[in-house]
């Protein structure tokens, strides 16, 4: 197995947090976009790229209530991007197994 | 989700050259970082608080030493437990606000349930001595082994309820041992039932404190 058996939009060390911190969550429940950005200390534009690759992938859900000043965006883990993340632990598993 | 965008956002890393060594140290410590703080009950704050508990249930012990009749404890060292008691849930807030802040989902609303459910279950012994006062019991009953083993059987009793209903097994075996610890002091009468009582609860709150711990990290390897 090699580097490139590895999902690349979950390979990159920003997605990988993003995805990482979310899954340490229980199923359904999400996190605020505030609270993720402070976990990760990632800018806003930055973290708002990362999530939108993950979200078009199926990956992960983000939901806004609220207007204006008041919004407020929650980002949880799909069941496919804990199946996704489930499966790039096992490649690195894989790959360092063979290191 | 939030529109706003940077000049920072065109520079975002693809991680192209990430190593698996690299991404497994990541993975490893984000998880691990990300487990702390969702935590309602760190390992650390758990097991400061069983000492806590432990020293207050000895100075218990100690105001009662060598009393014959049995009178109960002083009332200073019952300020002093109150206070202790006070100190300890406003930690617990404190930890849960910053553990919840963002957090939102259904289980966050289960454990606005289970934090009202322990409440109300802390209410029940000090209502059960009262009324044991208020029908003549002997003050080795109303002011030793209830208020001593009264407490470790129905909060460990909500909280197994409540670990079993999130097939939490830790907790579940933590809040047995904390029952079965008060079923114990209610029967060595009411000097000794303060010292047990004091023994179960540290042993089944630092016993957590320790395994969760131990979980955490297991749970983080890859």
């Amino acid at each position: 197995m090699t580097a490139e058996a590895l999902d690349p939009l979950i390979h990159a060390p920003a997605r990988l947090r993003i995805m990482a911190t979310l899954a340490a969550l229980p199923e359904g429940v999400a996190l605020s976009f505030t609270r993720l950005q402070d976990m990760l200390e990632l800018t806003p534009g930055n973290l708002i790229t990362h999530l939108r690759k993950l979200e078009d992938a199926g990956y992960l859900t983000s939901k806004k209530t609220g207007n204006g000043t008041a919004s407020h965006t929650s980002i949880g883990l799909t069941v496919r991007g804990r199946a996704a993340l489930d499966t790039y632990k096992a490649a690195v598993r894989g790959l360092l197994g063979g290191l | 989700m939030n529109d706003t965008r940077d000049p920072e956002a065109a520079a975002t890393d693809d991680g192209g050259a990430l190593d698996p060594r690299e991404a497994a140290r990541l993975l490893e410590q984000t998880s691990r970082e990300a487990r702390r703080q969702f935590s309602l009950t760190p390992p650390l704050v758990t097991a400061v608080m069983g000492l806590v508990i432990l020293a207050a249930y000895v100075a218990l012990w100690l105001s009662v030493l060598g009393q014959h009749p049995y009178s109960g404890p002083n009332l200073g060292v019952i300020a002093l437990v109150y206070v202790t008691v006070a100190v300890g849930s406003a930690v617990g807030v404190k930890v849960y606000q910053r553990a919840r802040a963002g957090v939102s989902g259904p289980l966050v609303a289960l454990g606005a349930a289970e934090g009202i459910a322990l409440l109300v279950s802390i209410g029940g012994s000090p209502v059960i001595q009262g009324a044991l006062h208020y029908y003549g019991a002997g003050n080795a009953i109303v002011y030793g082994v209830i208020p001593a083993a009264g407490p470790l059987i129905v909060v460990g009793t909500t909280l197994a309820g409540m670990a079993a209903s999130k097939a939490d097994w830790l907790q579940f075996g933590a809040a047995l041992a904390v029952v079965t610890g008060g079923g114990v002091a209610l029967f060595v009468g009411p000097i000794n039932a303060w010292l047990v009582a004091g023994i179960a609860v540290f042993a089944g709150v630092v016993g957590y404190a320790a395994a969760t711990a131990w979980q955490r990290r297991a749970a983080v390897r890859l």
